[in-house]
């Protein structure tokens, strides 16, 4: 489904990532750990198609297609999707308007008739039980004024509205409270079929409790220091990251 | 050597003189608008030396020669009619310069409301009128306020009766007409709000065509104890017009006064307001969104006068640069010896959408009392790079990101427009002015 080869990626005079190389397979759970700043945002933020890096070498291939070759919208339409970190607040842009154009802009894509207003508010009721999110969140600005958690449960409705098929989760557990969490990790195993993806980064072997990873890698010094199953979480739990940084070196 | 310019420059004037001649030969009010035109003329316009015209030049306005605008029939049917036509309330229009009973609402009243035009109040009451004007003159001395009362043919008085609580809103039109020749009107609106009495009103700049057109408005607002009036100013003229305004308000005890200033017409547009806060609890909040593309040059001025103790404003202007276009904006808040525990809060925000835009923001705070809470912000940004990302991320594609974005930016201002007519007639505006999305939501 991704095949990220030899990726380097440049910020400015930064070298942020010098040659990663990460493949998924359909219906694989990946979580990638590593330490601040290592660049897990940066790469799967170059994933979504953010603008400012620059490659310099190395490709990514999604489904068979060169993924750094498409518009973000573009990626976003083929069944990308990224949980920011730090999702951002629009104010005056109204959260129910944005997951319904965002809704119809997939389905459009994928010459689907769009949804009316009736279907689509059943929908995005069905779904934001699924997150245990009020309605009231619906005629908000996007993200406006939302707490921490309340922003990642936000990023995890649009994600469960618009059915990736390869979901970039970016800390989504930072930051949740023990329920967020459960309810969070519903949301995201309530996704999984064998024919969808998720890639997530995070700092806890906690979320790794709830959502089951087929691998776990490490980011550091700029590529994949080392991969393992989910016992590596738990030893870098315990041993923290240095010695990756050793063996690396 | 130095005489040269300014003989010509007296020579440009001189034509104003010429037209007043042919136009006000007689009547009880000569001699006051001959003092009027001489004050005037012996100042000339406003040149970018006077720090209040820092940033905006009149050269283009002083160069054109314009005639007084003449009273012609609107030949456009109703629903192409370029004001607001539905919402009901109480409508008056001039065309011109010129009231047109025709196009306005019967005459008979909203209870509790007396409206006059100027032109029958002269006729009426020409000392009242008299006694006005050497009132106003203390109040609007500037200049381009002088040229107004040498040459002003009409307008409206609205006076509303102590306690009287009108709810559908008073929409005052001034629409030009396509004119062989470029024309001027210079009129006037005053506002008397007696105590406890409210009001909407809604004050439309519009055209047909693209007439060339000079419009120097003066407004003067009254608000008595406990007054509250709600007043909403949309200059849409012609991209070939020049349009000048000028309102002053004084706010009495407990009174409210709120303006949204929507500057979005004319080639050349400034707008001065200033509010004076005159007694205790006296409250003003100005709102503004001027949105200069093309050539545009859009500029507001405003001064709020803290005079009394416990008065309070709020000020959040924005502007959206586009194209080669221009804004300024200029908020000054003057806060008097004594005027104790005032409370002033502004913010001006202000996108540029091409490298070719400008703006010019600044804020002012002149502060004479020490117990008071003031602040002020002015931004000028491009549109926000990540929330962009954010939404493209999504699957919008990038030119609906950024009308979305835009649209969201004019928002923070469209929001607090309370009267839906006003709001939705506002939406199309900004949706024919910047695009609106092909996602349907
Ligand atoms: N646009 C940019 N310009 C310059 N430096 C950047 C840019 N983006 C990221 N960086 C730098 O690249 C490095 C990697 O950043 P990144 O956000 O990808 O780290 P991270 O692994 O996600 O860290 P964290 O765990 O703290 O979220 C950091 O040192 C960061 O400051
Ligand atoms: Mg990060």
């Amino acid at each position: 489904m991704l095949r990220i080869d030899n990726l380097h990626v440049r910020a400015g005079e930064k070298e942020i990532l010098t040659g990663v190389t990460l493949h998924v397979a359909p219906g694989e759970v990946h979580a990638i750990m590593g330490p601040n700043g290592s660049g897990k945002s940066t790469l799967v933020q170059v994933l979504a198609g953010r603008e400012g890096y620059e490659v310099t070498a190395g490709s990514v291939t999604y489904q068979g297609r060169d993924l750094l070759a498409l518009a973000p919208e573009e990626r976003a339409r083929e069944g990308v999707f990224l949980a920011f970190q730090y999702p951002v607040e629009i104010p005056g842009v109204n959260n129910a308007y944005l997951l319904k154009a965002a809704l119809n802009a997939i389905r459009k894509h994928r010459g689907e008739p769009e949804v009316d207003a009736f279907e689509f508010l059943a929908l995005v009721r069905e779904k934001m039980k699924l997150m245990q999110m009020d309605e009231s969140f619906l005629s908000r600005g996007v993200n406006e004024g939302f707490s921490g958690g309340e922003k990642k449960r936000n990023e995890i409705l649009q994600m469960a509205v618009l059915e990736p098929t390869l979901a970039l989760l970016d800390e989504t557990d930072s930051g949740l409270d023990i329920d967020a969490l459960r309810v969070v990790a519903n949301g995201v195993n309530s996704l999984r079929r064998p024919d969808r993806a998720i890639v997530m980064v995070t700092h806890y072997q906690r979320l790794l409790d709830y959502i089951e990873p087929d691998k776990v890698h490490v980011l550091a010094g700029g590529r994949i220091a080392k991969t393992g199953d989910k016992s590596l979480a738990l030893e870098l739990e315990k041993r923290g990251y240095d010695w990756i940084k050793q063996e690396a070196a | 050597m130095s005489v040269a310019p300014a003989l010509q420059a007296n020579a440009t004037l001189e034509r104003y003189r010429t037209l007043f001649e042919e136009r006000f030969t007689s009547g009880p009010l000569l001699e006051a608008r001959r003092d009027a035109l001489d004050a005037f003329l012996k100042r000339g316009f406003p040149t970018q030396r006077d720090e209040q015209w820092k940033y905006t030049s009149l050269r283009r306005l002083e160069a054109r020669t314009f005639v007084l605008g003449e009273a012609a029939p609107v030949s456009l049917e109703p629903a192409r009619r370029p004001w607001i036509t539905h919402g009901g309330g109480f409508r008056l229009v001039f065309v011109n310069g010129h009231w047109a009973p025709a196009l306005s609402s019967p005459m008979a009243q909203p209870p509790g409301v007396t409206l006059v035009t100027l032109g029958e109040w002269v006729k009426h009451e020409p000392d009242a009128v008299l006694e006005y004007l050497a009132q106003a003159s203390h109040r609007s001395a500037s200049a381009l306020e002088q040229l107004n009362a040498a040459f002003f043919e009409d307008g409206l008085v609205i006076r509303l009766s102590p306690n009287a609580r009108v709810d559908d809103p008073i929409h005052v039109v001034h629409v030009w007409t396509s004119t062989t020749r470029p024309a001027m009107a210079h009129p006037r609106v005053l506002v008397r709000a007696g105590h406890h009495s409210s009001c909407t009103l809604i004050e439309q700049y519009v055209c047909c065509g693209e007439p060339e057109s000079f419009t120097n408005v003066v407004a003067i607002l009254d608000l008595e104890e406990g007054a509250q009036v709600q007043h909403y100013r949309l200059q849409q003229e012609s991209p070939k017009a020049f349009h000048i305004g000028h309102i002053d308000v004084c706010v009495r005890r407990d009174a409210r006064y709120g303006i949204h200033d929507f500057s979005l017409g004319a080639t050349l547009s400034r707008l001065n307001i200033r509010v004076r806060l005159q007694e205790p609890g006296a409250h003003t909040d100005l709102h503004g969104l001027l949105p200069p593309s093309g050539t545009q040059h859009l500029d507001t001025h405003t001064l709020i006068e803290h005079i009394a103790p416990h008065t309070t404003s709020t000020e959040n202007y924005r502007g959206i640069a586009d194209g080669r276009g221009r804004g300024v904006f200029n908020g000054k808040v003057l806060v008097h010896p004594g005027a104790q525990k005032t409370d002033a809060h502004q913010s001006s925000r202000n996108l540029l959408l091409s490298p070719t835009a400008e703006f010019n923001a600044k804020p002012e705070l002149e502060i004479y009392a020490d117990d008071v809470k003031c602040s002020h912000g002015a931004t000028i940004g491009q549109l926000d790079a990540t929330a962009l990302f954010y939404l493209r991320s999504r699957g919008i594609s990038e030119a609906d990101a950024r009308v979305l974005l835009i649209h969201a930016f004019a928002h923070a201002v469209l929001a607090s427009v309370e009267t839906p007519a006003v709001r939705e007639h506002l939406e199309a505006l900004l949706a024919a002015r910047f695009g609106s999305t092909q996602v349907t939501s």
